[in-house]
């Protein structure tokens, strides 16, 4: 039986050389029905132009590293199976809405700010002494945040916003659905100095609740319910009088 | 972006549909301003404008305010968070209140306009 073959078009820049990016055509084997199109990439890379740049690490959908767009949608390019695209081609491009400093290789800066100015860890006005205990919790008050927790920071949901493509000044769906995450821990009690950045203009009330971002997401985390529960909380504490109580 | 990116995926394409409906629901309630501004004059001046192209315009825009509603009251239980006994409702039992809501409003608001205007 003749081995198996998939065409992949991976998209290809060198910005000392080439004006813009273009597509290049890999014929490769497909030899195994669990091959993903990372799977594809590193064959490509090892056997074929070694030359070829992208992002990976652990393979398993954990790390959030290897984000591209397969076929037009963002992916983790670890969870995308080749079987489910073969026998057509399968043109892999860097992530949509962010330059690109080589290859499938985009720039995360402006990402990594946002995601920065959010503060993404647990504030307390006063710590606690690590010999008081733990800060204990209901489990009610886990599943207030948890599916927020699960984001990996992919950035596949930046790549699936139109807002962030048209105004990449917008802080973005996992910004904000983290800065959810901490605003609703029970231990945490920094909302105040995070309403400032995502009650800005340029925070939730830039999204138009498109949904992309919760579509794409490959752990199941809803950014377009944390944007719009954020739109009503901030309303709630401007409009109410007991609105702005700790 | 491509000034096309709302052609690429289904879902772009809905919601580009979805906001657009706005656009013409707002120049209809335009035309209700100036129609109730037209009514302060008195009864015995007022006809109201009833050509065959406005009550075209008025269904197609009926079918938007349909869309745009539905679409919106569906979202509802997606954002607001409502907790009794410590646990949150089901965001299904939500969306379901807000209609029954809208159905009542509507019910309530047309009985009204016709008690009123007869």
């Amino acid at each position: 039986m003749p081995e198996k073959r998939i065409t992949i078009k991976a998209t290809r820049y060198d910005p000392e050389k080439d004006e813009k990016p273009h597509l290049q055509s890999y014929e490769i084997p497909f030899y195994d029905e669990s091959m993903v199109v990372l799977d594809a990439l590193n064959y490509i890379k090892s056997d074929v132009d070694g030359s070829l740049s992208y992002r990976w690490s652990c393979r398993m959908g954990i790390c959030g590293s290897c984000g591209m767009m397969v076929n037009g949608t963002p992916k983790l390019t670890c969870n995308a199976f080749l079987r489910d695209y073969w026998p057509q081609a399968i043109v892999v491009e860097p992530l949509n809405n962010f330059p690109i400093i080589r290859d499938l290789v985009i720039d995360m800066e402006d990402f990594m700010h946002k995601l920065k100015s959010i503060k993404p860890w647990i504030i307390r006005k006063q710590e606690i002494p690590l010999g008081a205990g733990e800060h204990r919790q209901t489990n009610e008050q886990i599943d207030d945040f948890r599916q927020f927790s699960q984001c990996i920071n992919c950035m596949l949901c930046y790549a699936a916003c139109p807002v962030y493509g048209l105004n990449d000044e917008f802080l973005g769906p996992a910004a904000i659905a983290l800065a959810r995450r901490y605003n609703l821990d029970s231990r945490d009690q920094g909302l105040k100095q995070r309403l400032p950045v995502i009650g800005d203009s340029e925070g939730v009330w830039e999204c138009s609740f498109v949904g992309e971002c919760s579509v794409v997401c490959p752990k199941g985390v809803d950014p377009a319910k944390a944007i719009q529960q954020t739109k009503l909380d901030t309303t709630m504490r401007f409009v109410l009088p007991y609105g702005n109580r700790e | 972006m491509p000034a096309g990116w709302w052609t690429r995926k289904r879902h772009y394409f809905l919601y580009v549909v979805r906001e657009f409906t706005a656009l013409p629901l707002a120049l209809w309630l335009l035309w209700l301003l100036v129609e109730i501004k037209r009514a302060g004059d008195g009864p015995a001046r007022y006809s109201p404008h009833g050509s065959t192209a406005f009550v075209v315009f008025s269904v197609i825009v009926l079918l938007f305010a349909l869309y745009h509603s539905v679409t919106f009251l569906s979202l509802t239980g997606v954002i607001i968070r409502v907790k009794l006994f410590d646990r949150p409702l089901p965001s299904g039992l939500i969306s379901l209140a807000m209609f029954v809501l809208w159905a009542v409003a509507s019910v309530v608001i047309g009985f009204v306009l016709i008690w009123f205007g007869r």
